[in-house]
Protein backbone atom coordinates (compact mmCIF):
# COMPACT_ATOMS: atom_id res chain seq x y z
CA UNK A 1 0.00 0.00 0.00
CA UNK A 2 1.50 3.46 -1.33
CA UNK A 3 1.80 6.46 1.08
CA UNK A 4 -0.73 8.06 -1.81
CA UNK A 5 -3.28 5.71 -1.40
CA UNK A 6 -3.43 5.79 2.70
CA UNK A 7 -3.45 9.55 2.34
CA UNK A 8 -6.38 9.50 -0.46
CA UNK A 9 -8.51 6.80 2.25
CA UNK A 10 -8.40 9.49 4.85
CA UNK A 11 -8.67 12.69 3.13
CA UNK A 12 -11.84 10.79 1.31
CA UNK A 13 -13.30 9.21 4.38
CA UNK A 14 -12.77 12.55 6.20
CA UNK A 15 -14.38 13.90 3.17
CA UNK A 16 -17.63 11.51 3.38
CA UNK A 17 -17.56 11.59 7.10
CA UNK A 18 -17.62 15.37 7.51
CA UNK A 19 -19.96 16.12 4.59
CA UNK A 20 -22.18 13.59 6.11
CA UNK A 21 -21.91 15.80 9.48
CA UNK A 22 -22.75 18.69 7.60
CA UNK A 23 -26.41 17.61 7.19
CA UNK A 24 -26.90 15.30 10.22
CA UNK A 25 -25.67 17.87 12.84
CA UNK A 26 -28.38 19.88 14.53
CA UNK A 27 -26.16 22.94 15.14
CA UNK A 28 -26.24 25.44 12.01
CA UNK A 29 -22.08 26.36 13.44
CA UNK A 30 -20.70 23.12 13.73
CA UNK A 31 -22.82 22.18 10.09
CA UNK A 32 -20.45 25.19 8.91
CA UNK A 33 -17.32 23.38 10.82
CA UNK A 34 -18.32 20.04 9.49
CA UNK A 35 -18.33 21.68 5.69
CA UNK A 36 -14.87 23.85 6.34
CA UNK A 37 -13.33 20.19 7.11
CA UNK A 38 -15.05 18.93 3.86
CA UNK A 39 -13.58 21.58 1.68
CA UNK A 40 -9.83 21.03 3.29
CA UNK A 41 -10.33 17.08 2.56
CA UNK A 42 -11.63 18.28 -0.90
CA UNK A 43 -8.40 20.55 -1.44
CA UNK A 44 -5.90 17.58 0.23
CA UNK A 45 -7.46 14.75 -2.68
CA UNK A 46 -6.91 18.13 -5.00
CA UNK A 47 -3.32 17.65 -4.14
CA UNK A 48 -3.09 14.42 -4.81
CA UNK A 49 -4.18 14.53 -8.48
CA UNK A 50 -0.94 16.87 -8.41
CA UNK A 51 -3.49 20.57 -8.42
CA UNK A 52 -1.61 22.15 -5.77
CA UNK A 53 -3.46 25.44 -7.12
CA UNK A 54 -7.03 24.37 -7.11
CA UNK A 55 -6.24 23.23 -3.73
CA UNK A 56 -5.10 26.69 -2.57
CA UNK A 57 -7.80 28.13 -3.99
CA UNK A 58 -10.63 25.91 -2.81
CA UNK A 59 -8.79 26.59 0.60
CA UNK A 60 -8.77 30.09 0.43
CA UNK A 61 -11.83 30.93 -1.17
CA UNK A 62 -14.28 28.50 0.27
CA UNK A 63 -12.88 27.77 3.20
CA UNK A 64 -11.14 30.72 3.52
CA UNK A 65 -13.67 33.44 2.48
CA UNK A 66 -17.48 31.66 2.07
CA UNK A 67 -17.60 30.13 5.22
CA UNK A 68 -16.70 32.24 7.49
CA UNK A 69 -19.25 34.74 5.78
CA UNK A 70 -22.00 31.67 6.38
CA UNK A 71 -20.28 31.33 10.11
CA UNK A 72 -20.73 35.04 10.81
CA UNK A 73 -24.48 35.26 9.60
CA UNK A 74 -24.97 32.13 11.45
CA UNK A 75 -23.29 33.89 14.47
CA UNK A 76 -25.36 36.85 14.09
CA UNK A 77 -28.65 35.71 13.61
CA UNK A 78 -27.91 33.12 16.71
CA UNK A 79 -29.59 30.11 14.93
CA UNK A 80 -28.94 28.05 17.87
CA UNK A 81 -32.82 27.17 18.15
CA UNK A 82 -32.62 25.59 15.26
CA UNK A 83 -31.95 21.96 16.86
CA UNK A 84 -36.19 21.54 18.02
CA UNK A 85 -37.14 21.22 13.93
CA UNK A 86 -40.27 22.97 14.23
CA UNK A 87 -42.55 22.98 10.34
CA UNK A 88 -41.05 19.50 9.64
CA UNK A 89 -43.98 17.75 6.77
CA UNK A 90 -44.21 14.38 5.66
CA UNK A 91 -43.53 15.27 2.44
CA UNK A 92 -40.35 16.93 3.08
CA UNK A 93 -38.44 13.82 3.63
CA UNK A 94 -40.32 11.76 0.52
CA UNK A 95 -39.31 14.59 -1.46
CA UNK A 96 -35.45 14.33 0.16
CA UNK A 97 -35.18 10.77 0.20
CA UNK A 98 -36.87 10.95 -4.22
CA UNK A 99 -34.28 13.63 -4.79
CA UNK A 100 -31.06 11.59 -2.88
CA UNK A 101 -31.91 8.46 -5.23
CA UNK A 102 -32.35 10.23 -8.41
CA UNK A 103 -29.35 12.08 -8.03
CA UNK A 104 -27.03 9.49 -6.57
CA UNK A 105 -28.56 7.27 -9.40
CA UNK A 106 -27.32 9.84 -12.13
CA UNK A 107 -24.02 10.64 -10.77
CA UNK A 108 -23.19 6.26 -9.88
CA UNK A 109 -24.48 6.10 -13.44
CA UNK A 110 -22.16 8.47 -14.79
CA UNK A 111 -18.94 7.15 -12.85
CA UNK A 112 -19.53 3.55 -14.32
CA UNK A 113 -19.94 4.17 -17.21
CA UNK A 114 -16.80 6.67 -17.94
CA UNK A 115 -13.74 5.21 -17.60
CA UNK A 116 -11.05 5.62 -16.15
CA UNK A 117 -9.57 9.88 -17.40
CA UNK A 118 -7.05 10.00 -20.63
CA UNK A 119 -3.33 10.45 -18.96
CA UNK A 120 -1.35 13.09 -21.07
CA UNK A 121 1.26 11.68 -22.81
CA UNK A 122 4.69 13.37 -20.50
CA UNK A 123 5.89 16.59 -23.13
CA UNK A 124 2.69 16.89 -23.95
CA UNK A 125 1.10 20.62 -23.39
CA UNK A 126 0.46 20.27 -19.99
CA UNK A 127 2.36 16.76 -19.19
CA UNK A 128 6.30 17.53 -17.16
CA UNK A 129 5.57 21.01 -16.04
CA UNK A 130 6.55 21.78 -12.57
CA UNK A 131 4.81 25.05 -12.67
CA UNK A 132 1.32 25.10 -13.50
CA UNK A 133 -0.04 28.51 -12.96
CA UNK A 134 1.70 30.31 -15.78
CA UNK A 135 0.11 28.03 -18.08
CA UNK A 136 -3.17 28.15 -16.80
CA UNK A 137 -3.17 32.31 -16.84
CA UNK A 138 -1.79 32.14 -20.60
CA UNK A 139 -5.04 29.56 -21.28
CA UNK A 140 -7.47 31.74 -19.32
CA UNK A 141 -6.72 34.74 -21.47
CA UNK A 142 -6.70 32.86 -24.87
CA UNK A 143 -8.76 29.73 -25.43
CA UNK A 144 -11.31 30.68 -23.11
CA UNK A 145 -11.41 34.59 -22.75
CA UNK A 146 -14.93 34.45 -23.78
CA UNK A 147 -15.77 32.26 -21.29
CA UNK A 148 -13.90 34.11 -18.32
CA UNK A 149 -15.10 37.23 -19.18
CA UNK A 150 -18.96 36.15 -19.15
CA UNK A 151 -18.14 34.41 -15.80
CA UNK A 152 -16.92 37.74 -14.72
CA UNK A 153 -19.73 39.50 -15.83
CA UNK A 154 -21.85 37.21 -14.40
CA UNK A 155 -20.11 37.98 -10.97
CA UNK A 156 -20.59 41.38 -11.52
CA UNK A 157 -24.62 40.95 -11.81
CA UNK A 158 -24.37 39.18 -9.07
CA UNK A 159 -22.78 41.40 -6.79
CA UNK A 160 -24.69 44.06 -8.43
CA UNK A 161 -27.94 42.00 -7.53
CA UNK A 162 -27.53 40.98 -4.17
CA UNK A 163 -26.91 45.04 -3.18
CA UNK A 164 -30.20 46.40 -5.24
CA UNK A 165 -32.06 43.15 -3.33
CA UNK A 166 -30.78 44.49 0.01
CA UNK A 167 -31.18 48.54 -0.48
CA UNK A 168 -34.86 48.36 -2.20
CA UNK A 169 -35.48 52.03 -1.61
CA UNK A 170 -33.07 54.40 -3.03
CA UNK A 171 -33.33 57.86 -1.73
CA UNK B 1 23.14 7.75 4.95
CA UNK B 2 21.29 7.47 1.53
CA UNK B 3 19.41 10.31 -0.36
CA UNK B 4 16.52 9.87 1.05
CA UNK B 5 17.02 9.87 4.72
CA UNK B 6 19.26 12.77 4.39
CA UNK B 7 16.48 14.45 2.90
CA UNK B 8 14.16 13.23 5.68
CA UNK B 9 16.71 14.26 8.31
CA UNK B 10 17.19 17.65 7.34
CA UNK B 11 13.77 18.68 6.60
CA UNK B 12 12.82 17.36 10.43
CA UNK B 13 15.82 19.24 11.84
CA UNK B 14 14.68 22.19 10.02
CA UNK B 15 11.04 22.31 11.25
CA UNK B 16 12.44 21.99 14.46
CA UNK B 17 14.92 24.73 13.84
CA UNK B 18 12.22 27.11 12.65
CA UNK B 19 9.72 26.02 15.55
CA UNK B 20 12.68 26.87 17.87
CA UNK B 21 13.91 30.13 16.95
CA UNK B 22 10.05 31.20 16.43
CA UNK B 23 8.52 29.83 19.38
CA UNK B 24 11.79 30.14 21.85
CA UNK B 25 14.06 32.95 20.49
CA UNK B 26 11.61 35.14 18.96
CA UNK B 27 8.23 35.22 20.73
CA UNK B 28 9.41 36.05 24.06
CA UNK B 29 11.18 38.77 22.82
CA UNK B 30 8.82 40.17 20.81
CA UNK B 31 6.19 39.87 23.37
CA UNK B 32 8.49 41.48 26.13
CA UNK B 33 9.33 44.63 23.34
CA UNK B 34 5.52 45.27 23.01
CA UNK B 35 4.92 45.18 26.55
CA UNK B 36 8.04 47.48 27.37
CA UNK B 37 7.02 49.96 24.34
CA UNK B 38 3.21 50.10 25.77
CA UNK B 39 5.14 51.36 29.05
CA UNK B 40 7.17 53.70 27.81
CA UNK B 41 4.51 54.85 25.70
CA UNK B 42 2.07 54.74 28.81
CA UNK B 43 5.10 56.81 31.14
CA UNK B 44 5.22 53.62 33.46
CA UNK B 45 8.00 51.02 33.60
CA UNK B 46 6.49 47.47 31.91
CA UNK B 47 7.23 44.69 32.87
CA UNK B 48 11.23 45.04 34.73
CA UNK B 49 11.65 42.33 37.58
CA UNK B 50 12.51 38.98 35.87
CA UNK B 51 15.68 39.17 34.58
CA UNK B 52 17.90 42.03 32.97
CA UNK B 53 15.15 44.95 31.87
CA UNK B 54 12.68 42.22 32.80
CA UNK B 55 13.95 40.00 29.62
CA UNK B 56 13.10 36.84 30.97
CA UNK B 57 9.24 37.85 31.89
CA UNK B 58 7.53 35.34 29.20
CA UNK B 59 9.99 32.43 30.48
CA UNK B 60 7.99 32.74 33.89
CA UNK B 61 4.70 33.70 32.44
CA UNK B 62 4.59 30.49 30.52
CA UNK B 63 5.48 28.84 33.82
CA UNK B 64 2.57 30.49 35.47
CA UNK B 65 -0.06 29.71 32.24
CA UNK B 66 1.25 26.56 32.59
CA UNK B 67 0.61 26.03 36.25
CA UNK B 68 -2.76 27.86 36.65
CA UNK B 69 -6.02 25.35 37.20
CA UNK B 70 -7.62 25.23 33.61
CA UNK B 71 -11.10 26.38 34.26
CA UNK B 72 -13.83 25.29 31.70
CA UNK B 73 -16.84 27.02 32.21
CA UNK B 74 -20.24 24.92 32.57
CA UNK B 75 -22.21 26.13 29.57
CA UNK B 76 -19.60 26.26 26.77
CA UNK B 77 -19.67 24.12 23.73
CA UNK B 78 -17.42 21.65 25.05
CA UNK B 79 -15.83 20.18 21.44
CA UNK B 80 -15.50 23.64 20.12
CA UNK B 81 -14.19 25.34 22.71
CA UNK B 82 -11.41 22.80 23.19
CA UNK B 83 -10.70 22.79 19.54
CA UNK B 84 -10.44 26.55 19.54
CA UNK B 85 -7.24 26.98 20.62
CA UNK B 86 -5.43 24.68 18.18
CA UNK B 87 -7.14 25.70 15.58
CA UNK B 88 -5.63 29.06 16.30
CA UNK B 89 -2.38 27.83 16.44
CA UNK B 90 -1.90 25.71 13.61
CA UNK B 91 -2.21 27.51 10.91
CA UNK B 92 0.72 29.74 12.48
CA UNK B 93 3.03 27.07 12.94
CA UNK B 94 2.14 25.58 9.31
CA UNK B 95 3.00 28.78 7.80
CA UNK B 96 7.02 28.64 8.29
CA UNK B 97 6.96 25.90 5.87
CA UNK B 98 6.98 28.00 3.01
CA UNK B 99 9.60 31.16 4.11
CA UNK B 100 13.01 31.06 2.85
CA UNK B 101 15.11 31.41 6.10
CA UNK B 102 18.12 31.68 4.16
CA UNK B 103 20.35 31.06 0.94
CA UNK B 104 20.98 26.99 0.23
CA UNK B 105 23.71 25.56 2.22
CA UNK B 106 26.39 23.14 0.90
CA UNK B 107 26.19 20.32 4.05
CA UNK B 108 29.10 17.93 4.13
CA UNK B 109 28.65 14.70 5.92
CA UNK B 110 30.19 11.37 4.92
CA UNK B 111 32.14 12.80 2.03
CA UNK B 112 29.10 13.90 0.15
CA UNK B 113 28.26 17.31 -0.01
CA UNK B 114 24.86 17.78 -0.96
CA UNK B 115 22.69 21.09 -1.20
CA UNK B 116 20.11 22.02 1.41
CA UNK B 117 17.73 24.65 0.85
CA UNK B 118 16.86 26.42 3.73
CA UNK B 119 13.23 26.16 3.32
CA UNK B 120 11.51 23.57 4.42
CA UNK B 121 8.85 23.11 1.89
CA UNK B 122 9.21 24.94 -1.80
CA UNK B 123 6.24 24.51 -3.07
CA UNK B 124 4.99 26.35 -6.55
CA UNK B 125 1.86 28.25 -4.68
CA UNK B 126 3.89 29.35 -1.66
CA UNK B 127 1.97 32.60 -1.17
CA UNK B 128 -1.48 30.76 -1.98
CA UNK B 129 -0.27 28.38 0.76
CA UNK B 130 -0.59 31.18 3.54
CA UNK B 131 -3.10 32.84 2.78
CA UNK B 132 -5.18 29.45 2.95
CA UNK B 133 -3.67 28.59 6.30
CA UNK B 134 -3.82 32.19 7.52
CA UNK B 135 -7.60 32.56 6.10
CA UNK B 136 -8.19 29.18 8.17
CA UNK B 137 -6.73 30.13 11.59
CA UNK B 138 -9.73 32.66 11.90
CA UNK B 139 -11.77 30.20 12.56
CA UNK B 140 -10.02 29.64 15.91
CA UNK B 141 -10.81 33.21 17.05
CA UNK B 142 -14.54 32.71 16.02
CA UNK B 143 -15.47 29.53 17.18
CA UNK B 144 -13.77 30.56 20.73
CA UNK B 145 -16.42 33.54 20.87
CA UNK B 146 -19.02 31.39 19.97
CA UNK B 147 -18.56 28.39 21.91
CA UNK B 148 -17.35 30.25 25.28
CA UNK B 149 -21.88 31.35 25.42
CA UNK B 150 -20.85 34.54 26.62
CA UNK B 151 -21.98 37.76 24.91
CA UNK B 152 -18.43 39.70 25.06
CA UNK B 153 -16.82 36.37 23.60
CA UNK B 154 -19.49 36.39 21.24
CA UNK B 155 -18.85 39.99 20.08
CA UNK B 156 -14.98 39.81 20.16
CA UNK B 157 -15.53 36.65 17.77
CA UNK B 158 -17.54 38.75 15.27
CA UNK B 159 -15.52 42.04 15.19
CA UNK B 160 -12.53 39.56 14.58
CA UNK B 161 -14.14 38.11 11.83
CA UNK B 162 -15.45 41.00 10.34
CA UNK B 163 -11.92 42.09 10.10
CA UNK B 164 -9.80 39.70 9.21
CA UNK B 165 -12.14 39.06 6.20
CA UNK B 166 -12.74 42.97 5.34
CA UNK B 167 -8.01 43.30 5.49
CA UNK B 168 -7.20 40.02 4.21
CA UNK B 169 -8.41 41.54 0.46
CA UNK B 170 -6.19 44.68 0.72
CA UNK B 171 -3.34 42.22 1.85
CA UNK B 172 -3.74 39.70 -0.78
CA UNK B 173 -3.43 42.56 -3.49
CA UNK B 174 -0.10 43.99 -1.93
CA UNK B 175 1.16 41.09 -1.74
CA UNK B 176 -0.16 40.08 -5.72
CA UNK B 177 1.79 42.89 -6.87
CA UNK B 178 4.97 41.53 -5.80
CA UNK B 179 4.86 38.10 -6.80
CA UNK B 180 3.47 39.45 -10.24
CA UNK B 181 6.33 42.11 -11.36
CA UNK B 182 8.44 38.45 -9.99
CA UNK B 183 6.69 36.09 -12.20
CA UNK B 184 5.93 33.07 -9.23
CA UNK B 185 3.84 32.42 -6.36
CA UNK B 186 7.40 31.05 -5.08
CA UNK B 187 8.98 32.98 -2.24
CA UNK B 188 12.66 31.93 -2.75
CA UNK B 189 11.93 33.16 -6.84
CA UNK B 190 10.77 37.05 -5.16
CA UNK B 191 13.57 36.93 -3.04
CA UNK B 192 15.96 36.44 -6.47
CA UNK B 193 14.14 38.17 -8.68
CA UNK B 194 14.60 41.34 -6.30
CA UNK B 195 18.21 40.44 -5.57
CA UNK B 196 19.05 40.70 -9.23
CA UNK B 197 16.48 43.88 -9.70
CA UNK B 198 15.48 46.51 -6.96
CA UNK B 199 13.73 46.04 -3.69
CA UNK B 200 10.03 45.69 -3.89
CA UNK B 201 9.96 48.24 -1.04
CA UNK B 202 11.00 50.89 -3.77
CA UNK B 203 9.02 50.45 -6.58
CA UNK B 204 6.00 49.73 -4.29
CA UNK B 205 6.61 51.86 -1.38
CA UNK B 206 2.84 52.44 -1.08
CA UNK B 207 1.80 48.73 -1.75
CA UNK B 208 4.23 47.56 1.17
CA UNK B 209 2.54 50.76 3.48
CA UNK B 210 -0.37 48.86 2.76
CA UNK B 211 0.61 45.63 3.63
CA UNK B 212 2.08 46.57 7.06
CA UNK B 213 -1.27 47.97 7.80
CA UNK B 214 -2.83 44.87 6.52
CA UNK B 215 -0.69 42.69 8.59
CA UNK B 216 -1.17 44.80 11.54
CA UNK B 217 -5.53 44.13 11.19
CA UNK B 218 -4.85 40.66 10.52
CA UNK B 219 -2.82 39.89 13.98
CA UNK B 220 -5.54 42.02 15.25
CA UNK B 221 -2.36 44.27 17.31
CA UNK B 222 -2.88 48.07 18.29
CA UNK B 223 -4.84 49.98 16.64
CA UNK B 224 -6.74 47.19 15.30
CA UNK B 225 -7.20 45.26 18.46
CA UNK B 226 -11.03 45.50 17.90
CA UNK B 227 -11.14 41.68 18.49
CA UNK B 228 -10.14 42.41 22.28
CA UNK B 229 -11.37 45.90 23.37
CA UNK B 230 -10.85 45.05 26.90
CA UNK B 231 -12.45 48.53 27.23
CA UNK B 232 -15.96 47.25 26.54
CA UNK B 233 -15.23 43.54 25.41
CA UNK B 234 -13.67 42.30 29.14
CA UNK B 235 -10.92 39.99 26.79
CA UNK B 236 -13.01 39.66 23.77
CA UNK B 237 -12.80 36.43 21.99
CA UNK B 238 -10.86 34.59 25.14
CA UNK B 239 -12.84 35.94 27.87
CA UNK B 240 -14.01 32.34 29.27
CA UNK B 241 -10.47 31.10 28.71
CA UNK B 242 -7.42 30.46 31.05
CA UNK B 243 -4.32 28.91 31.96
CA UNK B 244 -2.95 26.79 29.32
CA UNK B 245 -5.38 27.12 26.44
CA UNK B 246 -5.38 31.00 27.14
CA UNK B 247 -1.29 30.45 26.63
CA UNK B 248 -2.24 28.87 23.06
CA UNK B 249 -4.03 31.85 22.08
CA UNK B 250 -1.64 34.15 23.05
CA UNK B 251 1.39 31.73 21.44
CA UNK B 252 -0.67 31.61 18.62
CA UNK B 253 -0.84 35.32 18.21
CA UNK B 254 2.36 35.94 18.21
CA UNK B 255 3.49 33.15 15.95
CA UNK B 256 1.08 34.86 13.36
CA UNK B 257 2.89 37.98 13.51
CA UNK B 258 6.72 36.69 13.22
CA UNK B 259 4.93 34.61 10.01
CA UNK B 260 3.46 37.67 8.60
CA UNK B 261 6.75 39.60 9.22
CA UNK B 262 8.59 36.62 7.15
CA UNK B 263 6.54 37.32 4.27
CA UNK B 264 6.69 40.78 4.89
CA UNK B 265 10.46 40.72 4.92
CA UNK B 266 10.67 38.72 2.11
CA UNK B 267 8.42 39.84 -0.14
CA UNK B 268 9.63 43.49 -0.24
CA UNK B 269 13.04 43.39 0.25
CA UNK B 270 15.63 40.90 -0.39
CA UNK B 271 16.59 39.56 2.60
CA UNK B 272 20.52 37.70 1.83
CA UNK B 273 21.37 40.72 -0.25
CA UNK B 274 25.62 41.51 -0.48
CA UNK B 275 27.12 43.12 2.60
CA UNK B 276 27.59 47.08 2.66
CA UNK B 277 24.29 47.78 0.43
CA UNK B 278 22.52 51.18 1.73
CA UNK B 279 19.37 49.19 3.81
CA UNK B 280 16.52 51.30 1.79
CA UNK B 281 14.07 49.33 4.13
CA UNK B 282 15.56 50.66 7.33
CA UNK B 283 11.55 51.10 8.81
CA UNK B 284 11.21 47.13 8.47
CA UNK B 285 10.25 45.12 11.26
CA UNK B 286 13.52 42.78 9.85
CA UNK B 287 14.08 42.31 13.56
CA UNK B 288 11.05 39.67 14.03
CA UNK B 289 11.52 37.51 10.85
CA UNK B 290 13.15 34.55 10.48
CA UNK B 291 15.93 36.34 8.01
CA UNK B 292 17.36 37.67 11.39
CA UNK B 293 19.04 34.34 11.74
CA UNK B 294 20.71 34.59 8.41
CA UNK B 295 21.97 38.34 8.79
CA UNK B 296 23.57 36.90 12.25
CA UNK B 297 25.14 34.05 10.84
CA UNK B 298 26.80 35.97 7.86
CA UNK B 299 29.19 37.85 10.44
CA UNK B 300 29.85 34.60 11.87
CA UNK B 301 33.47 33.13 10.91
CA UNK B 302 33.30 30.45 7.64
CA UNK B 303 34.31 27.22 8.88
CA UNK B 304 34.65 24.41 6.62
CA UNK B 305 31.63 22.87 4.82
CA UNK B 306 31.56 20.03 7.23
CA UNK B 307 30.11 22.61 9.98
CA UNK B 308 26.94 21.20 10.54
CA UNK B 309 23.68 21.81 9.27
CA UNK B 310 23.03 25.05 11.80
CA UNK B 311 22.34 28.04 10.01
CA UNK B 312 23.77 29.84 12.59
CA UNK B 313 27.06 27.86 12.37
CA UNK B 314 29.49 28.89 9.64
CA UNK B 315 28.15 28.03 6.37
CA UNK B 316 30.29 27.89 3.04
CA UNK B 317 27.44 29.15 0.52
CA UNK B 318 28.24 32.24 -1.62
CA UNK B 319 24.73 34.35 -0.34
CA UNK B 320 22.75 33.94 -3.76
CA UNK B 321 19.92 32.16 -4.43
CA UNK B 322 21.70 30.63 -7.35
CA UNK B 323 21.75 26.90 -8.03
CA UNK B 324 18.08 26.91 -6.54
CA UNK B 325 16.57 24.63 -10.04
CA UNK B 326 18.99 22.45 -9.10
CA UNK B 327 17.99 22.08 -5.33
CA UNK B 328 14.42 21.83 -5.85
CA UNK B 329 13.11 20.67 -2.31
CA UNK B 330 11.93 16.86 -3.29
CA UNK B 331 8.53 18.25 -1.38
CA UNK B 332 8.02 20.58 -4.21
CA UNK B 333 5.20 18.84 -5.89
Amino acid sequence: MSLELVVFAIASGLAIVSALAMVVVKTPVKSVISLVLTFFALAVLSILLSAPFIAALQVIVYAGAILVLFLFVVMLLNLTQEAEGHDERPIQKLLGLVTVVALGGLLLGVTLKAGAPPVPAAGGPIGNVTDEIPILGRLLFSDHLLAFEALSVLLLLAAVGALILSKRRFD
Amino acid sequence: MSDATFTIVAAIVKILLIWAIALAALLPNLVWAERRGAGMIQDRPGPNRVGPFGLFQAVADVIKLFMKEDVTPTYVDKLLYNLAPWITMMPALVTFAVIPFGAPLDVTLGGVTRHVPLIIADVNIGILYIFAFSSLGIYGIVLAGWASNNKYSMMGGLRASAQIISYELSMGFAAASTFLVAGSLRLPAVVEWQQSHVWNVVPQFFGFLIFLIAVFAETNRLPFDLAEAEAELVAGFHTEYSAFKFGMFFMGEYANIIAASGLVVTSTSAAGRSRGSPSPASGEPSRRSPSSSRRRSRSSPSSSGSAGRSPASGTTSSWTWAGRSSSRSPSST
